[in-house]
């Protein structure tokens, strides 16, 4: 509540000029956080590159990363939208597991019963789709209807679908689709790898859902205070089951790119997105308590993210140092943010104290 | 005696013991050697790590924190009492020591990261987390240490008392471990009971900016409670240690979300300010008796986490409908209350006149 009120006097109290800056600025829709943190990948593009050169610029790696960050930053997304209610969604990986469990065993059916792969593909992404809308319903329930704290509610989901998706496979990965559902992982259009079409197409749909439609505005409104958007005549309830199910629906697609490019089902795939998603929000410039974050910002910080990773990678850094490592960047980013707070609070304070 | 009655059903830790009470009498009509004194101790003794760490959780949760670096610290401490006491010194004391200061350790920079520099829990046990764990497995390399001294595993098996179990020759002993066990518990209930820490714990997670206004400091309260939780969780890996008899380093994955589950059962709410340890007791033994009763059953352990998850969801939403219906009792008493205009009038002026 009062960091709120902080934040809000901030607004009102900035000088004209520098709100004719900002309306500049906003032009583009960026954020000075957000041109900090373009600037950080365009940063640590360049360093990559000049520190392997002809490695991490090769066609090659540039094609395999645009295979591999589409998915981590799907889940992302379906993390960061539920951020912004001041949530948190920890069913993600499961959920889309699930769905793409579900879908295999739909895949495989039909593919052993000899129906034609056109319409078994079409029938398995269905299944997938809609078991995650399914996921995403069960989470919209327990978190908007029945009012469990987020955390605690997708905690269990996250355990429930575990449980479902160990009962389909056994504890095994399920395989044998048709050829064709390949497509969504492992193929490109015109040079462009499907999964990176999915992925582009999911960002605009977030963009427009999120920071173009009223909608969008009522789920930051719920952000910074719940209790208050409800008294402004928003439908509270009805706003957050709709953001889980989108939420379940963005994994969804990701349980698609996920099967397709691995060729099976197992319900552990993807676990480590969990909390790579979480820290790729938090480092995009979302408020863990909500109100504040944009696709941009999200977006971003899965490339960079992706960008050190596969840079390590081609280091022949350790994989589990990568993890040391993107471990101390999020503390280290979010330690720079604290200090910056305090910079600017100083700075407001003294010129306060000027003025009077 | 009305009064009692409607205390008793109102509180939480009730409403888990007669859930505890119920799955229990299900398990033994399925399973006769379900309520041996055998099978009791042997469910205690395999969640005497859980049980421990799980009250460092609660005082976590009741300041309105999280941390889910938990399992990688303890995997942590594992890792380096093994070595220890392979490498330099099978001396139990050390052992307890260099746990002890390890776990703290780690629980400290956590703490210093939360309290000092503002970083939500959350994000900053995550980052502890990835960085703790990947220096785990990079320096592993994810084998087991073996080799543990043989003094130290005789000391893990040190039991206390003689027990004939029924129907066998069998004599059984309470497991050294369980003492440990015991001391984390009581170490927890006094701190919370008894101390002026314990009290701010629980100021802090009610209204952090009211708990700060009466004197609290809630930077100094929060560094605390994430080294005794560091301190817990080292105490924790050395009982694992002893209890195992070798050092697994991935065998913790996936644990924290366990012990959260744990407690939250317990009545811990995750937005702070309410919990108890005689609830994080029920709520622990509830977990493990549904996961040991579903192995008595024959059921599937694909099942387990479905029975879980299903718990978990039904026993936090009987709980918020619970405390729904409880609030709007209340808005109708205010309602009833201010059907007269002259009643509500009295009633403000009774109010202001004892503000």
């Amino acid at each position: 509540m009062n960091k709120d009120i902080q934040k809000n006097t901030k607004q009102i109290g900035a000088p004209q000029k520098e709100n004719r800056m900002r309306r500049l600025v906003k032009k583009v829709h960026l954020d000075t956080k957000e041109l900090v943190l373009l600037q950080l990948l365009i940063g640590v593009f360049l360093l990559m590159s000049i520190l392997s050169p002809g490695r991490f610029l090769s066609v090659y790696n540039l094609q395999s990363m645009a295979y591999q960050f589409p998915e981590f930053g799907i889940f992302a997304l379906a993390m960061m939208v539920i951020v912004v209610t001041g949530g948190i969604n920890l069913s993600i990986t499961y959920s889309a597991t699930l769905s793409s469990i579900l879908g295999a065993v739909v895949l495989v059916a039909l593919n052993n019963l000899g129906v034609q792969p056109l319409v078994t593909v079409v029938i398995g992404v269905l299944v997938i789709i809609i078991s995650s809308i399914a996921c995403g319903a069960v989470n919209g329930l327990i978190v908007a209807h029945i009012g469990i704290t987020p955390m605690l509610a997708t905690l269990g989901t996250m355990t429930l679908f575990e449980g479902i998706a160990l009962n389909i496979t056994k504890g095994g990965a399920i395989s044998g689709f048709p050829d064709m559902f390949q497509w969504f992982g492992n193929s490109a259009i015109l040079g462009i790898p499907v999964p990176l079409l999915i992925f582009v197409l999911v960002i605009i749909a977030t963009y427009f859902i999120l920071q173009r439609s009223s909608f969008g505005a009522k789920v930051y409104m719920i952000g910074c205070n719940p209790t208050a958007t409800r008294f402004s005549g928003v439908n509270v309830k009805k706003v957050l089951f709709l953001l889980y199910i989108y939420s379940g629906i963005l994994t969804g697609f990701a349980g698609i790119i996920m099967a397709s490019r691995y060729n099976s089902a197992k319900e552990s795939y993807g676990y480590t997105y969990l909390l790579q998603s979480v820290a790729a929000a938090v480092l995009g410039g979302t408020d863990i308590s909500g109100g504040f974050g944009k696709v941009f910002g999200t977006v971003v910080s899965v490339l960079i993210l992706q960008v050190i990773s596969s840079g390590l990678n081609i280091f022949g850094v350790n994989r589990f140092i990568t993890d040391v490592i993107m471990g101390m960047i999020l503390i280290v980013v979010l330690t720079i943010n604290f200090v910056n707070n305090r910079m600017e609070e100083k700075a407001l304070l003294s010129k306060k104290v000027v003025t009077a | 005696m009305n009064n009692i009655f409607s205390q008793i059903k109102r509180s939480k830790e009730m409403g888990i013991l007669a859930i505890l009470v119920v799955i229990s009498i299900i398990i033994s009509a399925f399973n006769s050697s379900f309520l041996t004194f055998g099978n009791l101790l042997d469910v205690v003794k395999s969640n005497i790590v859980l049980g421990i760490m799980s009250m460092g959780m609660l005082l976590v949760l009741l300041t309105g924190g999280i941390d889910v670096s938990i399992a990688s610290v303890i995997s942590a401490v594992t890792v380096i009492i093994g070595r220890f006491m392979v490498d330099y010194s099978s001396n139990i004391f050390l052992i307890f020591l260099v746990g002890v200061v390890a776990g703290s350790l780690m629980g400290l920079i956590n703490g210093l990261l939360i309290a000092k520099l503002k970083i939500p829990p959350i994000v900053a046990t995550l980052g502890t987390m990835s960085v703790i764990f990947g220096l785990v497995l990079y320096l592993t390399n994810g084998n087991w240490i073996t080799g543990i001294p043989q003094n130290f595993i005789d000391f893990g098996r040190v039991t206390i008392g003689q027990f004939p179990v029924a129907g066998s020759d069998r004599i059984q002993g309470i497991p050294i471990q369980f003492l440990f066990l015991l001391f984390a518990i009581a170490l927890t209930w006094f701190i919370l009971k008894y101390t002026m820490i314990g009290r701010g714990i629980y100021a802090i997670g009610g209204n952090r900016d009211s708990a700060e206004r009466i004197g609290m400091n809630s930077e100094n309260i929060t560094l605390f409670i994430y080294t005794y939780e560091g301190f817990l969780i080292g105490l924790a890996g050395v009982v694992h240690t002893s209890i195992m008899r070798q050092v697994d380093p991935n065998a913790f994955i996936g644990f924290e979300i366990q012990v959260i589950a744990a407690v939250v059962l317990g009545g811990a709410s995750v937005l702070g300010g309410y919990g108890s340890v005689s609830g994080t007791i029920i709520g622990v033994s509830l977990f493990c008796i549904i996961n040991n009763g579903l192995i008595l059953m024959h059921i599937p352990t694909f099942w387990q986490k479905i029975v879980v998850g299903v718990v978990l969801i039904t026993s936090i939403s009987f709980d918020v409908i619970q405390k729904r219906m409880h609030d709007k009792k209340n808005i109708r008493v205010d309602i009833d209350e201010s059907e007269s205009s002259f009643k509500r009038l009295s009633v403000v002026q009774k109010s202001t006149s004892q503000a």
